[in-house]
């Protein structure tokens, strides 16, 4: 993947090839990060990178959204902060469940029930509160696992 | 041995510095990042923090020169102290308590000045820009 700067900037883990290892899994789960607060991006990559993930972050919504529409199954899990100028994670949801099948996490220092119950209903696979431990981005590759299995039961029974 | 010394007052100093409750468990995760392929991550993280926060407390001052602002944007890596006034920032902002914001404000201004030394001397680094 190609670093860009647009309005926002990304910049992407280096790979050393396409993500196959199911061996490995859940090692090179590609994981899209995005948080306007570059001292969190900093730390979430870290902390991806020593789980194993393969890390692409941005520090806007519209950066992000763009990144996914290139890269159609180029990720498996998409982690957004909610409060962020311009396109928030609710509307990055929003734009990433209607146009492709995504598990999203949200993440925030606001852990007030509404904005929680907000980030449910609007379909994130789960919400975060800040800080986030280590120790809950080593399970995030369960939310992959889940949608897949969800999506086949479904096809099954359609 | 020169570095022993160095090292003892290092680590008293960084005891110093969790007690008084200046850092906790977050500030440990961030070492626990640390490592060979990144062996100044901590420093370059606080670092971070303390230019993207300095420009985000110079906007809230400005702003507090007309009316309160939302604080939830403002994030802390552990600081506990700055962690607690930004609530009750948030708080009077809620309520409208003009007063009770200019000087939480203020306090957290302080806290946070408080802290970047005790950091700039634990890393031996300053933070650019002074604030």
């Amino acid at each position: 993947m190609n670093s860009s700067n647009g309005n926002g900037s990304m910049s992407t883990a280096s790979s050393s090839g396409a993500w196959d290892g199911r061996d490995q899994f859940p090692a090179g789960l590609r994981v899209l990060v995005v948080d306007d607060d570059p001292t969190c991006l900093m730390i979430f990559e870290k902390m991806l990178k020593t789980c194993l993930y393969q890390v692409t972050k941005c520090n806007k919504a519209e950066t992000a959204l763009s990144v996914l529409r290139e890269h159609k199954n180029g990720f498996d899990i998409v982690i957004s902060d909610v409060h962020m100028p311009d396109m928030d994670g609710f509307e990055l949801l929003k734009h990433i469940d209607s146009e492709m099948d995504l598990p999203v996490i949200l993440i925030s220092a606001d852990a007030t029930k509404q904005i929680v119950m907000k980030g449910v209903t609007y379909g994130a696979c789960d919400y975060l509160i800040k800080p986030v431990r280590i120790e809950t981005l080593k399970n995030i590759w369960q939310h992959v696992v889940r949608k897949k299995a969800r999506n086949t039961l479904l096809e099954i029974k359609y | 041995m020169e570095r022993n010394p160095m090292r003892r007052q290092l680590a008293s100093l960084r005891k110093s510095l969790f007690d008084q409750g200046y850092l906790d468990e977050q500030f440990m995760e961030l070492e626990q990042l640390q490592d060979d392929a990144n062996p100044n991550f901590v420093e370059e993280v606080v670092t971070l923090y303390y230019r993207d926060s300095a420009r985000l407390i110079l906007n809230l001052d400005h702003a507090l020169e007309r009316r309160p602002l939302d604080f939830s944007k403002l994030d802390d890596i552990g600081a506990k102290k700055v962690k607690a006034e930004s609530t009750l920032f948030r708080e009077y902002c809620k309520s409208g308590n003009a007063e009770g914001c200019m000087r939480t404000f203020q306090q957290l201004k302080k806290e946070y000045a408080t802290l970047r030394k005790k950091l700039e001397t634990y890393f031996q680094v300053p933070f650019f820009p002074p604030i």
